[in-house]
């Protein structure tokens, strides 16, 4: 119980920061393993309801980019 | 459209109060459209109850639902038995729903989650507008289609006070004034003469003059034997 | 990057709703700055590692979710 892991849910757009993320996992470059990212096809779509259902499981965090 | 406002998070809590469980009712209609109570507002605000009462340390149990139409017995008996499971209903209907709810199950504790605010239109995405009063003597016909009663912040009838302004209401600078915008719209259409006649005090008794107002159609009435369901 | 968006306005959209959500969640109880907006461009990698990084410092500055608790035991 002591070491929980933290979850953080990244919304990337499909056209800007999934692509970094992806160019950042080909350069084989770290980024911490509590980000876990859900590709959306733009952050257009990112949703009010969806975000604030994540915090409500239980997420430590959200971030959004794009 | 009915256009309505959500109440703060805070107000909805205290309205709840010591209620375990709760169930929010969005309305599928007109608050749907000017995004108050529609389903998504439902389930936000249904979590967003969950969320801060299990902060406070008083985990409430929160669902939601949302009817077709709040103000009709058709719709509501749909939800029936979720009405009866829960300690308070939270309407996200206007106050039409929320009464409608009330009156339809008097066993239950029902309070409101929007303050029901005009009837008005969207002018542009995200800005609803107040268009009409529901005066229920309509004048349009004398104003080119814009209404005195509900446009004019002093419901004038016969032109504008004398604190029109390039246009706008002497009670803020923001709000086009409505006589002004009836000018216009007649000069436009070549009706200006309209103006020459002098309309005489307006008869508000079929208003909130007169009280509740009812409107009863013996053609559209069921006969007694209908209504008895036989 | 802002102005500079696939489908043209997605990102700046995405940023008002952003704050919306925050808004909101200071009224339930929760920080908001467990929720952030960052944006970025597709050549980026650098940029994504580092808003990553600073994203998790910042969530470990907060501490897990106060909402987590009871859901921990039955996920792992
Ligand atoms: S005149 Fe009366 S009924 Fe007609 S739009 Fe104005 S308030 Fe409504
Ligand atoms: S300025 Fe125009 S809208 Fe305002 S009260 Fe006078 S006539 Fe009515």
């Amino acid at each position: 119980m002591t070491e929980e892991k933290l979850q953080i849910v990244a919304y990337c757009c499909e056209y800007c920061a999934y692509a970094a993320a992806d160019l950042a996992g080909g350069l084989r470059m770290q980024y911490p393993p509590e980000i876990r990212i859900v590709m959306l096809p733009c952050t257009g779509k990112m949703d009010i309801l969806l975000a604030l259902q994540a915090l409500e499981e239980g997420a430590d965090g959200v971030m959004v980019a794009g | 459209m009915i256009v309505a406002e959500q109440k703060s998070l805070e107000e909805i809590k205290s309205l709840v109060g010591n209620a375990e469980k709760v169930l929010v009712v969005g309305c599928g209609t007109c608050v749907t459209v000017c995004f108050a109570g529609g389903a998504r507002e439902a389930a936000i605000v249904s979590a967003s109850l969950r969320m801060s009462s299990k902060l406070d340390g008083n985990p409430k149990e929160v669902t939601d639902v949302t009817v077709q139409r709040q103000c009709e017995w058709e719709y509501l008996d749909e939800i029936a038995a979720q009405v009866e499971a829960v300690d308070v209903v939270l309407s996200l209907g206007c106050g039409i729903g929320v009464q409608a709810i009330a009156e339809h199950f008097p066993n239950t504790w029902v309070v409101p989650g929007l303050n029901t605010t005009f009837l008005g239109l969207p002018t542009e995405q995200g800005t609803w507008v107040e268009r009409c009063a529901a005066c229920g003597d309509c004048l349009l016909g004398l104003t080119g289609g814009i209404c005195p009663i509900a446009r004019c912040s002093k419901s004038l009838l016969n032109g504008p006070c004398g604190g029109s302004i390039d246009g706008h209401c002497e009670i803020d600078d923001e709000i086009p004034c409505g006589w002004q915008l009836i000018y216009d719209r007649l000069n436009s259409k070549g009706k200006l003469d309209m103006l020459m006649d002098i309309q005489p005090p307006k008869n508000w008794s079929t208003s909130r003059d007169g009280g509740p107002r009812k409107i009863v159609r013996e053609d559209l009435r069921l006969n007694e034997k209908e209504e008895s369901g036989s | 990057m802002p102005g500079d968006c696939h489908y043209l306005e997605g990102n700046t959209n995405a940023r008002r709703r952003v704050n919306h959500l925050q808004d909101l969640l200071e009224k339930i109880g929760l920080e908001k700055e467990r929720v952030r907006m960052f944006n970025l461009s597709a050549a980026m990698a650098g940029q994504f590692v580092e808003m990553a990084n600073e994203m998790t410092e910042q969530i470990k500055v907060l501490g897990p979710n106060p909402l987590r608790n009871s859901q921990k035991e039955s996920e792992e």
